[in-house]
């Protein structure tokens, strides 16, 4: 078992008695449910790297149509297709865990009006998701506009 | 009779006159099938080692004293039967938590935390007795009563990962409990309660790991009040940038 | 620096949530046909031809999407990778973790608004 903050849980005015310093919870970072949350958190190295691959892509796209069409042409690269099946693991993981966890982050008041019930966020959310990856996967792939 | 199920406890110790560092002792108790952990850490203090140290009181998960970690779990050790553990049960002291002695932690740092989110009903103006009570709706209950189910057991911050390497959060239970009072119709002291929360020891502190509320032995939902509280966090801080002074007087 | 953390902590949460629930629901339209479905074959690449995507991407519309796909997953990013941080020990450490984690991603924000802007 690993050492928490030495000051973890101790109180303003220290004690009489010497105690033993706290623990971590045993099971952290990768036992039992802990595994999802360390890897939803680690997610986060996923995003920060695919928003700034996102963000590289626009900006050939200002840099002229070779530029554009090398960049996309590179796509095809096996480490970019590694990555990007990574990313899109990640991507449907943080979905579904985050999407599970919201409608309870809603205060039961946002002034006078009251968010809908839990499984109808839920709903509106998968609809969301699922509306929106279509429209824009058809929008991107040439089907519309 | 029923069969006695024979398990094996082992047992954080540690005596601070004694002990650099916790150990462990292993004893072997005869459980009958419907005792709890409890019943088997009493069988030890009583009946193998009078020096054993733990706490309990109420025997029925209500005082929230008799919180360790069983397995690896934050469990009231009360609630948990011996028959649905393994034939060992390894019963730590909570996680997260000074130890004074063997299984007992160190409570007064939850009770500044719990006193610092102020967990009482705050009013402008205390009603006159005459002017009759301050009625509630069902619905208006309803709002916060699973919040205000809390027993200050601690499973809450035995389990949360934040609590163990941010000193100054101000951690599950207590957020809870403060945030149960945010949402009570009864209640002016939201305002008051926003920055504290917005403070040292901040809500956003809080990564979601949602594992307060899977370890909850009231159903209360800790890391919901929390997240709540974010939200009404952010709201007050977007009023405060659109109405300077949260468009108070 | 942890006053102004402290002071930022409400927007900084909410650049941190919209990057879950707008990136990924970006993104994953996104992954799914320019990083994976023409790649691999299964998408026709007639989509993504220069002067398509750049008429698309020029709209308000089309710059606000492109803006906030590349931002948005930034900032989750950041923010989770903070509370790995904070996670593997570095709580002590988090007044100094935070603000370059944060830096980065106002750095990706910006750049991210002129990519869009220079279209």
């Amino acid at each position: 078992m690993a050492n928490a903050h030495p000051h973890a849980m101790a109180p303003a005015k220290p004690g009489k008695t010497r105690t033993a310093p706290p623990q971590r919870p045993p099971k952290f970072p990768t036992g039992g449910r802990y595994l999802a949350y360390t890897l939803f958190d680690w997610t986060g190295l996923i995003y920060l790297l695919l928003g700034f691959l996102v963000l590289k892509t626009i900006w050939t796209l200002g840099d002229g149509q070779a530029a554009w069409d090398a960049q996309i042409a590179s796509f095809s690269h096996p480490a970019y297709i590694a990555f990007h099946i990574l990313s899109f693991i990640s991507v449907v993981f943080v979905g579904v865990r985050f999407f599970r966890l919201f409608p309870k982050a809603q205060p039961p008041r946002i002034g006078p009006a009251k968010p809908p019930p839990a499984p109808v966020i839920l709903g509106m959310l998968y609809t969301v998701w699922i509306g929106a990856t279509v429209l824009f996967g058809a929008i991107l792939a040439g089907g519309i506009f | 009779m029923a069969e006695m199920l024979i398990k094996k406890f082992v047992v954080t110790r540690f005596d601070p006159d004694q002990d650099d560092v916790p150990r462990t002792e292993t004893y072997e108790v005869p459980c009958h099938p419907d005792w709890k952990v409890l019943d088997g850490l009493n069988h030890i203090k009583d009946e193998i080692d009078p020096t054993l140290a733990h706490r309990w009181s109420c025997r029925m998960a209500v005082c929230g004293s008799c919180g360790m970690n069983v397995n690896g779990e934050p469990t009231l050790t009360c609630k948990k039967a011996v028959r649905d553990l393994p034939d060992t049960i390894e019963v730590t002291p909570l996680s997260n938590f000074p130890v004074v002695r063997d299984l007992v932690v160190e409570l007064e740092g939850f009770m500044d935390k719990l006193k610092s989110v102020k967990p009482w009903i705050i009013r402008a103006k205390e009603k006159a007795v005459e002017e009759g009570p301050t009625r509630q709706s069902p619905e208006e209950l309803e709002e916060f009563k699973q919040f205000s189910m809390c027993i200050n057991c601690m499973l809450c911050y035995a389990a949360c990962p934040v609590v163990a390497n941010e000193p100054e959060f101000i951690g599950p239970a207590a957020i809870a409990l403060g945030h149960r009072y945010s949402i009570d119709s009864r209640d002016e002291g939201a305002a008051e309660r926003n920055e504290i929360f917005r403070g040292e020891g901040t809500v956003f502190s809080c990564s979601y790991a949602n594992e307060c509320s899977e370890v909850c032995p009231k159903n209360v939902d800790p890391a919901a009040a929390v997240n709540q509280a974010k939200f009404n966090a952010v709201i007050d801080w977007a009023t405060g940038l659109v109405l300077p002074r949260g468009g108070k007087e | 620096m942890k006053h102004l953390l402290l002071k930022l902590e409400p927007f900084i949460w909410l650049m941190f949530g919209q990057g879950i629930l707008l990136g990924t629901i970006l993104l994953t339209g996104w992954l799914l046909v320019v990083n994976l479905g023409v790649p691999l074959g299964v998408v026709s690449d007639a989509g993504l031809e220069y002067e398509r995507a750049h008429g698309l991407a020029s709209t308000l519309i089309g710059k606000l999407v492109l803006a906030a796909l590349c931002a948005l997953p930034i900032w989750k990013g950041a923010h989770h990778m903070r509370h790995v941080f904070i996670d593997a020990g570095g709580g002590d450490r988090d007044a100094v973790i935070a603000p370059i984690l944060y830096l980065i991603a106002t750095v990706g924000t910006v750049l991210s608004i002129l990519a869009v802007v220079r279209l």
